[in-house]
């Protein structure tokens, strides 16, 4: 092979950045400033007495003003990287690792849509417990998604209980990672109380945590009570958590992308501040859905370039704090699988992969996040089997410039039977499983089917597949039971207005 | 239409808060009625900024200035339109729910109302039902509008509506009910009046609820 014998660069991997470390420095230490002067809402006493204690600045009860070396410090103590390993099949062994750090790309699905896809009459309509399962046994099945989020809120289990019976659901479905969502702190600590059953106790989770907890600030500026509470509990539990807004430049962030940076950093900072107050080493994953609202319909655009653009640069800010992202593709504003929500998930699974990672929601999103649908989760595992593909770059060496096999052939052969060709030809090319490459006949032949009917096709064929349940009755039982204590506990509280 | 019913009508048009009281000034110095004043020339600009809004020709940033303009121009005739014994739109009190943070939605829905000539009072969010019934009691209003994002909050929106009722006070109000996860079916369900799936539906929603539209 031709090179350079020194001063020879190589590209191991495409690259993409959007900022410059002057620009990522300038946003970082604009929401220093934020923090600092013009503070943060906590609507939780205890949060507030703990950073009042530690430095900060309290005004009007709850408007907090966190000091720069408060940040500066919290980072000190702060993981460059979170761990979440998933539940053991039945050889005891967990199987499914996110190593959450720097440069590394895992994908999964999104989070407590009200509307699902049917996936037998394609109807939209409120999701259940039984889609919940559903869509867990599908992502169990893509080998491209990584962890789980419930594609669906369990709407026909009690409302103030939901949580503990869509872990469950979540559970009979998937043994990857979960990224959980919780009512408030007592169904946070039922469902860790689930995962300490189905891991066989404690210590397992304390070799690794078996889920990370979704909560959000409100934008703009607003911390929660009962989030808070449950970040709180998170910090005195080990249990990673994801604490991420979902800003709408234009609405509830400034119209200019810079600015929906600046706040969005602002509201998870005051996450870490606070966190690393609780506890020094708390886990903590930032980032979020960050977008505008479309000033036509009012609507939160899911599918927007910007919102792509927003979270490759974000992933720049979280590369350069060394703190692992929370970022979004795989999700569309379209009312059903269809163009235009292949050609959203494409961009936005792109660039997610490209600017890298690292735990990337909301595959299988539709309708801006309202609809989770059964096709969409399908096809994103096929985009982002090329998007992996393309992340794998093109190594320049000898094994891969053939020089020798190139003059073994010379003008007018053929590569088909080398030794060459029958060393890579498995590896160097992309398998797809549901893009067609059939010539015309052929696909005639085989139904002329259109990309959305072989989507969905794949669907049912994982659906109706035969499958051992993950784990045994008792189990279950043991798991369930913890449901419906809470639903004993909380009862009298629906007043027979369950959703569906 | 008269010069200066025109003038207003473009000064809703175009959100000009600081022109828009100026003209109603203008115009009742002129002498022409007040209702006269709303109809020909304020209401009609708000109906051309709603057919452009519809049309993608005005964005809602562009359409919250209109209504802030015609907010403004009302704040004079208002009280003029009432001793003259003209019937009125009316009032919204609009409210985020109990344990909900979220008030984008509901914000959007108060200003498309205020737009839409109502008077509205916002309660703000985190609002608990007692602090609804008791707001019920002190404005008379004649629309109650809730909005949750969240499903757990929704059920905030059915509290609020039996403690109206508790209270004496459900057939004197009208309640609509909106937010991400909410929708017509649920609505009914929880007894609601209506439900809006947007802000402009809401405000579309409100006009219907109080017959005029």
């Amino acid at each position: 092979m031709e090179v350079h014998k020194v001063n020879y660069e190589v590209n191991a991997t495409p690259t993409l950045q959007i900022l410059t470390e002057d620009e990522i420095e300038a946003i970082y230490f604009s929401s220093l400033r934020v923090l600092e002067e013009t503070g943060v809402r906590c609507y939780n006493p205890e949060g507030v007495d703990i950073l009042h204690a530690h430095g900060a600045h309290v005004e009007d009860k709850n408007l907090v003003k966190v000091p720069s070396w408060m940040v500066e410090r919290a980072r000190s103590t702060l993981p460059k990287k979170v761990t979440v390993v998933g539940m053991p099949d039945k050889d005891g062994k967990r199987k499914y690792r996110m190593d959450l750090v720097k440069n590394s790309a895992y994908w999964g699905t999104g989070s407590d849509t009200p509307y699902t896809i049917d996936p037998y009459t394609l109807k939209r309509r409120r999701s259940t417990y039984q889609d919940v399962k559903n869509l867990a046994i599908i992502a169990e099945a893509l080998p491209n998604i990584d962890f789980f989020m419930s594609l669906g809120i369990t709407q026909d289990t009690a409302v103030g209980t939901y949580d503990r019976w869509q872990y469950l659901a979540m559970l009979e479905g998937t043994n990857k990672p979960i990224n959980i969502t919780a009512v408030d702190v007592e169904g946070l600590r039922d469902q860790l109380e689930m995962a300490y059953i189905r891991l066989g106790g404690k210590e397992e989770w304390k070799k690794a945590p078996a889920f990370s907890l979704y909560i959000e600030p409100v934008s703009p500026l607003s911390h929660d009570p009962i989030v808070i509470g449950k970040l709180l509990f998170c910090c005195d539990n080990d249990i990673p958590f994801v604490y991420t807004p979902c800003p709408q430049a234009g609405a509830t962030a400034p119209c200019t992308l810079a600015g929906v940076l600046v706040q969005a950093l602002t509201e998870s900072l005051f996450g870490i501040v606070l966190s690393q107050l609780r506890k020094p080493g708390a886990q903590v994953i930032i980032g979020g859905l960050l977008s505008q609202m479309d000033m036509q319909t009012t609507v939160m655009a899911y599918g927007s370039p910007e919102m792509a653009l927003l979270s490759a640069a974000y992933t720049d800010i979280t590369k350069w704090l060394m703190v692992p992202m929370y970022n979004t593709s795989g999700c569309s504003d379209a009312k059903m699988f269809d163009e235009q929500a292949a050609m959203e998930a494409t961009l936005n699974t792109f660039i997610a992969g490209l600017i890298g990672g690292n735990m990337i929601h909301d595959v299988g999103y539709i309708e801006s996040g309202l609809t989770s649908s059964p096709d969409m989760l399908v096809a994103c595992d096929e985009i982002i089997g090329m998007v992996k593909r393309f992340l794998q770059g093109i190594p320049v060496t000898r094994e891969t410039v053939p020089l020798e096999t190139i003059d073994q052939v010379g003008p007018g052969g053929h590569y088909l039977g080398t030794d060459h060709t029958l060393r890579h030809f498995k590896t160097e090319f992309w398998k797809p499983v549901l893009m067609d490459r059939l010539d015309w006949d052929r696909w005639v032949k085989a139904g002329s089917k259109p990309m959305r009917e072989r989507v969905h096709q794949r669907v049912l064929e994982i659906l109706q597949a035969e499958r051992e349940p993950l784990f045994d009755e008792k189990m279950y039982k043991e798991l369930r039971r913890i449901c419906e204590l809470a639903d004993e506990r909380h009862k009298g509280e629906e007043m027979g207005i369950g959703i569906v | 239409m008269s010069k200066i019913l025109e003038q207003l009508a473009t000064a809703i048009i175009e959100g000009d808060i600081d022109n828009t009281p100026k003209l109603v000034q203008k115009a009742l110095d002129e002498g022409l009625e007040p209702l006269s004043i709303l109809n020909d020339g304020m209401v009609m600009g708000m109906n051309e900024v709603g057919r452009r809004f519809k049309a993608g020709e005005m964005f809602v940033p562009e359409v919250l200035m209109s209504a802030e303009a015609m907010q403004a121009g009302l704040k004079i005739l208002r009280p003029l339109l009432v001793s003259s014994g003209a019937k009125l739109l009316g009032k919204v009190i609009m409210a985020t729910v109990q344990g909900d943070l979220h008030d984008i939605g509901k914000n959007l829905v108060g200003m498309m109302c205020e737009g839409a000539g109502f008077e509205v009072i916002d309660l703000g969010f985190d609002v608990p039902a007692e602090r609804i019934v008791q707001a019920v009691k002190e404005h008379k209003p004649d629309i109650v509008g809730l909005s949750a994002l969240l499903t757990t909050t929704m059920r905030q929106m059915a509290y609020t509506i039996k403690a109206l009722e508790e209270a004496g006070l459900r057939d004197k109000v009208k309640v609509m009910v909106g937010g991400a996860p909410v929708d017509a079916e649920f609505a009914k369900k929880i007894g609601a009046d209506g439900y809006g799936s947007n802000a402009a539906a809401g405000a579309e929603l409100a006009k219907k609820l109080v017959g005029a539209a």
